[in-house]
C-alpha cells in the first residue's frame, strides 16, 4: 500500500473506509479464501447438504455435486410445483459455483467410481440415512482408509450413534425444526387464536436445513484447521436439528435450574420487554426498549412519561407485558410505522435524551427488496447463468477485506460437468463415459 | 442393507464418538486465541462457537456492569445470582474487565489484541474506530488479525448509520417474520434470538474461512457481517421466486409448499412433525396409515401431483385426523417402521430428560466450580478426531483479570492493583446478573 493511500484511508471516514475495504464492486479482483479446497457434495434431497457445500463454493472450493441419472429429488422441492426450465425453484438458489455429474451409486461400479473420486477431494458431504454409505462401500470407514486426510460430513437427524441413530428415517426441515424445540415456543399460545393456529409454528423457510448447513461447514473449517496441524481427516456427523436445539436461548437450562418449561408467547417474549411487535396505522412495527435506561428513553419517544414508573423494572414489564403492550397500540395505532421510524431516529440521531431504541417496519420479503441498503450492500445479486438466465439470488452475506465470497454461477443442468470432471480427476474420455451411460451408471 | 453390518457400523460410531472419550482427544482450535468485546448474543456466540472447538476466548467486558446479557434472563428470575440467558453463549471463556473509555484502558486492550488471532466485536458502525480501537487501529497493531465486525445493518449503507439493531429487527427487515405463522393472524416472533445465533456462526464461518486464507498466506482480514443479511440468505426460494414470477411471500402456516405432505399435527399427547415427500417413503406413510390406496390415487401419487395446493390441502386434513387419534411415541414408531420422516415437537423438558441427546452431547450435563451441575444445550456438530466440548461455565464481570494481565501481558499484581485503583481494569457490580453467587468462599477464581 502507498504512503498516499494509507494517508487517505486514515482521514475518511469509517463507513466510507469500510466500504472501500469490502467493496462489493471488486470481489473479483480479489483471491478467494479456499480456491485450494475440493467438496464431493452427494446429499440427495437435502438443503443442509446443499447450504453447507454452497458456502464452501461462495469460498472459492470447487464443489462437485453428484447426483443419480435422473437428477437430484432436491430439483423437484418447489412451491406449488413451479419450474424454471428443468428445475424446481429451490435448487436454483443452492446450485452456485457446483459443477454438477451424475453417478449411480446402487450400482457396484458406480461405489467404486465415487471411491475414486473421494481420493482426490478434501472434502465429502453426504445425507444418506446412517449406516447406508458404510453398507455400500463408500462410507468413512472405507474412504478414510484411501484417503486418510478426507473430512466427511454426514448428515442425519438423528446422527451416526446413540439410542436412536440406527432409526432410518429420511431427514427433513420440519422434522429437524420439531426435534430442536424451537416450534413449541414459537406461536400463539392456545386460546388465543383459532385452534389451528393457536399452536406450535415452525419457521417460514427451512430454518434447520439453513443451521444444519451452515453448522456442517462451520465443522468443516475447523476441521480444515486442524488438518493444516496434523495432516489427517475426520468424522463429523451433524444432525441439523440437534444443530438448531443450540441455539434454543436458556430453553434446556431454565428447566434444569426452576423446572420451567418455556412456552409460547406469540409476538411477546419472556426475557426482554417491550421487545414485540406492534399494529401501527398501516402494518406493525418491531420495538424494542428492554432495560431501564432503554425503557426510557422508549416513554420519552412515546411521550408518556407517566408510563415509567408503573413499569419500572425489568420483572415488571416482563411479567405485566400483556397490559404494556397495550399502552403501545395505542399509541402506535395513530401513527404508520414509517413515521414510529423517523420519532426513533430523530430521537436517536438528534441525541434527544437517554437510552437505545430500536424499531423495524414489518417487512414482507417485496418491502424488503424495494429497499436500496440491500442492494448497495450487494445482499442481493441477479446473476447472469449462462443456463438458467438472470435469477435474482442471495448473495453470500459476508464482506471481506482480503478474500470476499462470491458467485459466479448459479445452477448446471443434471450431469452438465460429467465430461469435464471425469477427465480431470479420472482420466475417462468421452467413449468410456458413453459406455458408462449405457450401462446406467451414469 | 444387511442387518450384521449395520449392527457393526453402530458399534463402530459408538466408539468413534463416545462422548466420555471426549477430553482424551486434541481440540481444533488449540492455540487459537479470540479477543471478545461483545455484549448481547450475536457477538457472544461468534466466540462461544469457535470456543467450542477449542479457541481461547477472551472476553472483555466494561465493568462493573458488563455484558447487557447479564441482565437477560427468563421472565427476570436470577440463578444463583447469575443470568441463566448469559450462559449459553458464554462457555469456557476468560472475562475481563476493561474500561474502554479510558487510555490506559484502550492500551491494555490493544495489547490483547497484538497477542489475539481473532478480535469480534459487535458495536454500532464506527464506534470503536472512534474509540481508536477499531479495524483501522488494529491492523497496524497485529497485521495477522481476523478482524469480525458483527452488527445488524452492517458497515456501511444507508441503515447503517445510527439505527441501533437486536435479533427481532433481523427478523423483521429481512423478511423472515412476513413468511412465518399463519395467514390472516397477527405477526410472530420466533421463540428464540435466531437471528443473533445465526448470525454469531456465520460470523464463525468467516471467522475459520480467513483463517484458512491466513495458514496459507499470514495475511490478516477485515470481515462485516450483518445478522439482517444472514437471515435474508436464508429465505431459501423466496427470492428467485419473485425475481421470476413476480410473486411476493407470505405465511402459509405449518406446511411445507414445496415438499408434501410435510406438516405439524396435533396428537394425542402433543404435537408431531410428519415429512414424506419422496414417493417411496409417501407409500410408507400411507401403508402406515392403513390408507395404502391413497398412493396410487393420481391426486397424491407423485411429489408434483401432491404439490397442487388443492391436493395438498385434501391430503393433509387426511394425515391430520389420523395423527389425532395417536401418540408421539407412536408415530416416530411408525416412522421408524415405514421409512418416514416423524418427529415430536420437543419442549424443554423432553430434551433435558432424552437419553439420546445426553449420549451425543448434544444435551450437556456437567460440574462448574463456581455453580455446581449444570444441564445445557451441548456442541451441536461430533467431530471424532477433535471434538467439540464444554470446559466451565460463563463468570462474573473481570473474573480472570488477573490470570489473563499476568499471563498475557506480564503484569505484577502490584501493577494490576494500580490500574484497579484507577478504575482502568475493574470487576463485578454488586447486583445480580454480575456478581459471583452468594455461597462463594471469596477466594477460590477458578
Amino acid at each position: 500500500m502507498s504512503l498516499s493511500s494509507h494517508v487517505h484511508e486514515a482521514i475518511i471516514p469509517w463507513t466510507q473506509f469500510a466500504k472501500e475495504l469490502c467493496d462489493p464492486a471488486r470481489v473479483h479482483e480479489k483471491p478467494e479464501a479456499l480456491d485450494d479446497l475440493r467438496v464431493l457434495d452427494c446429499s440427495s434431497g437435502n438443503f443442509a447438504g446443499l447450504f453447507a457445500s454452497s458456502i464452501l463454493a461462495e469460498f472459492g472450493a470447487e464443489v462437485i455435486r453428484v447426483e443419480p441419472p435422473t437428477g437430484d429429488v432436491a430439483r423437484l422441492f418447489t412451491p406449488q410445483g413451479l419450474k424454471h426450465k428443468d428445475s424446481g425453484l429451490a435448487y436454483l438458489v443452492e446450485a452456485r459455483n457446483k459443477r454438477h455429474v451424475t453417478l449411480n451409486l446402487e450400482t457396484e461400479e458406480g461405489r467404486l467410481l465415487f471411491a475414486r473420486l473421494a481420493r482426490h477431494m478434501d472434502v465429502v458431504i453426504e445425507s444418506a440415512v446412517p449406516g447406508q454409505m458404510d453398507a455400500w462401500g463408500i462410507g468413512y470407514r472405507q474412504l478414510s482408509v484411501l484417503n486418510p486426510r478426507l473430512i466427511y460430513l454426514g448428515l442425519s437427524t438423528h446422527g451416526q450413534f446413540g439410542p436412536r441413530a440406527s432409526r432410518p428415517i429420511p431427514d427433513y426441515d420440519i422434522t429437524d425444526q420439531a426435534l430442536s424445540g424451537v416450534p413449541y415456543v414459537t406461536g400463539e399460545p392456545e386460546g388465543q387464536g383459532p385452534p389451528d393456529s393457536s399452536a406450535p409454528t415452525k419457521q417460514g423457510n427451512w430454518m434447520a436445513w439453513y443451521v444444519g448447513g451452515a453448522f456442517g461447514a462451520f465443522a468443516v473449517l475447523a476441521a480444515l484447521h486442524w488438518r493444516w496441524q496434523s495432516g489427517r481427516g475426520q468424522f463429523i456427523d451433524l444432525s441439523p436439528g440437534e444443530a438448531e436445539m443450540r441455539f434454543s436461548d436458556a430453553g434446556v437450562i431454565w428447566y434444569h435450574a426452576a423446572q420451567r418449561i418455556q412456552e409460547r408467547v406469540g409476538g411477546l417474549h419472556i426475557q426482554v420487554f417491550p421487545y414485540t411487535l406492534i399494529r401501527s396505522k398501516d402494518s406493525y412495527s418491531f420495538i424494542a426498549g428492554f432495560s431501564d435506561v432503554n425503557f426510557t428513553g422508549l416513554t420519552n419517544i412515546m411521550g408518556k412519561p407517566e408510563l415509567k414508573e408503573p413499569f419500572a423494572t425489568t420483572k415488571d414489564r416482563i411479567l405485566k407485558a400483556r397490559q404494556l403492550h397495550q399502552e403501545l397500540e395505542k399509541w402506535s395505532a395513530e401513527l404508520t410505522s414509517d413515521e414510529i421510524l423517523d420519532r426513533v431516529q430523530d430521537y436517536m440521531l438528534n441525541k434527544r435524551g437517554p437510552g437505545t431504541v430500536a424499531t423495524a417496519k414489518l417487512n414482507r420479503p417485496e418491502d424488503t427488496l424495494a429497499e436500496p441498503h440491500w442492494w448497495e450492500r450487494g445482499v442481493f445479486q441477479k446473476v447472469e447463468d449462462a443456463d438458467y438466465g438472470e435469477l435474482l439470488l442471495q448473495a453470500p452475506p459476508w464482506k471481506m477485506s482480503a478474500t470476499p465470497p462470491r458467485i459466479k454461477w448459479a445452477c448446471r443442468p443434471v450431469g452438465a460437468d460429467n465430461q469435464f470432471v471425469y477427465l480431470k480427476y479420472l482420466g475417462l474420455g468421452a467413449e468410456r463415459l458413453q459406455a458408462l451411460k449405457s450401462a446406467g451408471i451414469l | 442393507m444387511a442387518g450384521s453390518n449395520t449392527q457393526a457400523y453402530f458399534e463402530w460410531t459408538r466408539e468413534l464418538f463416545d462422548r466420555s472419550k471426549i477430553f482424551d482427544k486434541p481440540e481444533a482450535l488449540r492455540g487459537i486465541r479470540v479477543l471478545e468485546l461483545t455484549t448481547l448474543v450475536l457477538g457472544p456466540t461468534t466466540a462461544d462457537f469457535l470456543g467450542e472447538f477449542g479457541a481461547e476466548v477472551v472476553k472483555v467486558e466494561l465493568p462493573p456492569g458488563g455484558d447487557t446479557m447479564r441482565y437477560v434472563t427468563p421472565e427476570a428470575t436470577y440463578w444463583k445470582n447469575a443470568s441463566l440467558g448469559f450462559f449459553p453463549e458464554n462457555h469456557s471463556k476468560y472475562h475481563v474487565g476493561i474500561d474502554l473509555h479510558s487510555d490506559d484502558g484502550k492500551s491494555l486492550f490493544k495489547r490483547l489484541a497484538a497477542r489475539s488471532d481473532i478480535m469480534v466485536e459487535n458495536f454500532r458502525a464506527g464506534t470503536l474506530d472512534k474509540w481508536g480501537i477499531g479495524y483501522r487501529q488494529m491492523r497496524d497493531v497485529n497485521a495477522r488479525l481476523i478482524y469480525v465486525a458483527d452488527s445488524g445493518f452492517g458497515q456501511w449503507g444507508p441503515f447503517s448509520v445510527g439505527r441501533a439493531s437486536y435479533d427481532a429487527v433481523a427478523q423483521t427487515v429481512s423478511g423472515m417474520i412476513g413468511i412465518t405463522g399463519f395467514p390472516e393472524r397477527p405477526p410472530i416472533l420466533c421463540g428464540i434470538f435466531i437471528g443473533d445465533w445465526f448470525g454469531g456462526l456465520m460470523a464463525a464461518i468467516a471467522a475459520l474461512a480467513a483463517l484458512h486464507h491466513r495458514d496459507r498466506t499470514g495475511e490478516g482480514q477485515f470481515i462485516d457481517f450483518a445478522q439482517s443479511e444472514g437471515l435474508i440468505r436464508t429465505l431459501d426460494w423466496t427470492w428467485v421466486r419473485q425475481g421470476l414470477t413476480g410473486q411476493d411471500r407470505g405465511p402459509s402456516g405449518n406446511r411445507d409448499q414445496a415438499l408434501v405432505p410435510a406438516d405439524i399435527f396435533p396428537c394425542r399427547d402433543g404435537y408431531i412433525a410428519i415429512a414424506a415427500a419422496r414417493d417411496a417413503e409417501f407409500k410408507g406413510l400411507c401403508r402406515a396409515m392403513g390408507e395404502g390406496a391413497l398412493a396410487s390415487d393420481p391426486r397424491f401419487a407423485t411429489l408434483e401431483a401432491r404439490q397442487k395446493p388443492e391436493h395438498m390441502s385434501a391430503l393433509l386434513d387426511r394425515i391430520r385426523g389420523w395423527a389425532a387419534k395417536q401418540a408421539r411415541a407412536e408415530l416416530e414408531a411408525l416412522g421408524a417402521q415405514h421409512g418416514f420422516a416423524a418427529v415430536r415437537v420437543a419442549t424443554a423438558k423432553d430434551k433435558h430428560d432424552d437419553d439420546h441427546l445426553r449420549a451425543r452431547g448434544s444435551v450437556w450435563e456437567y460440574e462448574d466450580p463456581l455453580y455446581g451441575k449444570l444441564v445445557e444445550q451441548g456442541p451441536a456438530p461430533k467431530l471424532s478426531e477433535t471434538p467439540a466440548r464444554i470446559k466451565w461455565a460463563g463468570k462474573p464481570v473481570g473474573w480472570h483479570n488477573h490470570e489473563v494481565l499476568a499471563r498475557l501481558l506480564g503484569l505484577t499484581p502490584a501493577q494490576i492493583k494500580g490500574l484497579e485503583e484507577q478504575k482502568v481494569v475493574g470487576q463485578w457490580a454488586e447486583r445480580p446478573g454480575a456478581k459471583p453467587p452468594t455461597e462463594w468462599d471469596g477466594r477460590t477464581r477458578i
